[in-house]
């Protein structure tokens, strides 16, 4: 985890960015943010709340960080919640429903809401919002996940609590549902001082391929994804090996073995019987991976694929992208907004397209070059944590100056 | 000496509208009911995405009407609509929603069509503030160019248009009217945007004045010169 301070990113992102931010934090004046979440370690969620809060704090803003507590039954029943709200199909008794407002109602009685700004992170903390119906501040829900299809009788439960914030903000169009509120859309970004994504030296990247045994003979394409249907491995291999009989290259699957998911070593089955006895594809499984092995994998291959069937943002993407890697990626969820087809990497609708576009990259390094550079580029501008500051710090001008067209900061 | 040129810049926080349209004819109705904010974040925002690298779209429902619904003469058509010939976003609104009806006359079947992928309408929120960069003259505006944001620059040379309502970038008008050079602040008024990256709109706009302060101190050389001359004779 990187404890870079902002100072530290002025060399990655430019000076001039972080004078910026420096400027719009200076219009923010002394305004507090209070953000809420339901996990403080491990998860995506807690990552970007690790980092955002001390560089906002860095900036000048008062900002707090709190979680919730709760015990299994309540984090059982927020897990049905977040698998529901994602489409899944599930009925929640009238107890259960209960059983999650009850642990709200306890958590909202331990807190205190002063500030300016309260960010509420997913559905786990959600329901607080009731308690504070003739509120001076405001309250913004910050959703991360896809609820584009959300289970109905969970919608129909959670809907009119949300339409009591102040605003929603969503990761993309994709992903929001039709609400009565303000929707504000903050992609989600990757820290590039992170050990996934910081610079290496070169004999480190090669000691990693050493360690794990995968010769840097030839040039290899790499996919690093959970063992999940979704993520399509298989649909990967059987793309490698159609590119196999054009061009000499190697394959490399890296996967993480989620604890709670049965369903991974099913899918690592069929991944490893479709890849046979191929001595050129390489399948690793780690539980979990270290971040500067999985940077390591990304920096020292040729092409990164991420050859999703279904997908919420694939940050993977942009790690790779960050990487100057030319990413060959499946046409879905949050991949083409980072992949510009032909110009920041290229789109893959189907296993013969992933396998043509492998062919095509590895032969035209100069083209496979520049979609590399152009998707760090695309990176830089839109999917850095410099950029969700900038974002946090509009918010608490937005909502400060809710009315529409333009705010002159200094007028 | 004219007045100090002290540099703005501009930061924008997308909104979700909930509104989608899958067809040319919703398409239309939503350009001709959105806000003006929502035109503007969807065609001259898009130049932000260029910021360094070239893509092959300047407007976000060009770009769709090619992608999703591959009707390529209306998307090339709408990409040749030149935002900077219009000072208002409401003149560009009327311009592009006469692209997509003379389209209907040309081809009526393409309104038949129903895209997978909807084009989803945003609206901005945005914001101005002043940066603590200033140019005094052209040497100070010269050094201090490869300095500013990106951002900056977007707000000078193609935003600022809509405030001011002048169909020309900030720049010229400073080094027009404040530096009284005319001819340089010509040249960089006749900057081609649309075939520019940001990055690239900056460099090019350096190379002018470099370009320009080259052949005036050569020129005031020369005059120098042929006085040395004339007093030695």
């Amino acid at each position: 985890m990187s404890e870079a301070s902002l100072f530290d990113y002025r060399d990655v992102v430019g000076p001039d960015i972080i004078e910026e931010l420096m400027i719009l934090a200076s219009h923010v004046g002394d305004r507090s943010i209070k953000m809420v979440n339901s996990t403080a370690v491990g998860g995506g969620v807690a990552e970007m709340l690790r980092r955002i809060v001390p560089l906002l704090s860095e900036l000048g803003v008062q900002v707090e960080w709190e979680v919730i507590k709760g015990d299994e039954p309540f984090f059982e029943i927020t897990k049905a919640f977040h698998n529901a709200l994602q489409g899944k199909s599930r009925v929640f008794s009238e107890e259960e429903l209960e059983t999650y407002l009850r642990y709200n109602d306890m958590n909202e009685q331990e807190m205190k809401f002063d500030q300016d700004l309260i960010v509420i992170h997913d559905p786990q903390p959600a329901a607080m919002i009731r308690h504070h119906e003739h509120r001076k501040n405001r309250w913004v829900w910050r959703c991360h996940i896809d609820l584009s299809h959300p289970n109905e009788q969970l919608w129909r439960f959670m809907a009119p609590m949300i339409e009591r914030y102040d605003a929603a903000i969503f990761t993309s169009a994709l992903f929001s549902p039709s609400l009565k509120i303000p929707q504000y859309r903050f992609y989600p970004a990757i820290d590039p001082l992170d050990d996934k994504n910081k610079d290496l030296k070169e004999t480190y990247i090669d000691e990693v391929f050493r360690k794990y045994k995968i010769p840097r003979d030839k040039p290899i394409v790499t996919q690093i994804s959970r063992y999940d249907p979704w993520k399509d491995p298989v649909g990967v291999v059987k793309a490698f090996k159609l590119a196999r009989k054009y061009v000499d290259c190697r394959l490399l699957l890296v996967g993480d073995k989620a604890a709670d998911d049965p369903e991974s070593d099913t899918i690592l089955a069929k991944v490893e019987e479709e890849a046979g006895d191929h001595p050129d594809i390489h399948i690793l499984l780690f539980s979990p991976s270290i971040a500067t092995e999985i940077n390591a994998f990304q920096r020292g291959s040729d092409i990164v694929l991420q050859k999703s069937l279904r997908e919420g943002f694939a940050l993977t993407v942009s790690e790779a992208l960050w990487k100057r890697r030319p990413v060959i990626g499946g046409a879905v969820g949050g991949i083409p907004v980072q992949i510009i087809d032909g110009h920041t990497g290229l789109l893959a609708h189907t296993v013969e397209g992933a396998g043509l576009a492998i062919r095509s990259l590895l032969n035209q390094p100069d083209f496979a070059r520049q979609l590399g550079e152009n998707g760090r580029c695309r990176v830089k501008d839109e999917f850095l944590i410099t950029k969700n500051l900038k974002r946090y710090l509009l918010l608490l001008l937005a909502l400060d100056k809710p009315r529409r067209g333009t705010v002159f900061l200094n007028s | 000496m004219g007045e100090v040129l002290q540099f703005r810049s501009s930061a924008s926080l997308e909104k979700l509208t909930g509104t989608k349209a899958y067809t040319l004819a919703e398409l239309l109705l939503m350009i001709r009911t959105c806000t003006e904010s929502s035109i503007f974040y969807h065609t001259f925002s898009a130049f932000l995405k260029m910021r360094e690298v070239r893509l092959p779209y300047n407007s976000d429902f060009a770009s769709w009407v090619y992608g999703s619904l591959n009707e390529r003469a209306l998307a090339e058509q709408m990409m040749a609509v030149d935002f900077f010939e219009y000072n208002t976003v409401e003149s560009l609104r009327e311009r592009l929603t006469g692209v997509i009806e003379g389209y209907r006359a040309f081809k009526p079947s393409a309104f038949e069509k129903k895209a997978d992928e909807p084009f989803y309408l945003h609206d901005v929120q945005r914001f101005v503030y002043l940066t603590d960069k200033f140019a005094y003259d052209l040497t100070s505006f010269r050094e201090i160019l490869p300095t500013i944001s990106l951002y900056s620059l977007y707000y000078h040379f193609i935003e600022s248009r809509l405030e001011t309502k002048f169909q020309c970038d900030d720049f010229s008008i400073w080094i027009e009217e404040s530096l009284a050079i005319p001819e340089l602040a010509k040249r960089i008024r006749g900057i081609d945007i649309h075939v520019y990256t940001l990055e690239g709109l900056r460099e090019r706009i350096i190379g002018i004045i470099d370009e320009y302060i080259l052949v005036r101190d050569n020129g005031s050389q020369k005059k120098r010169g042929k006085r040395k001359m004339r007093d030695e004779e």
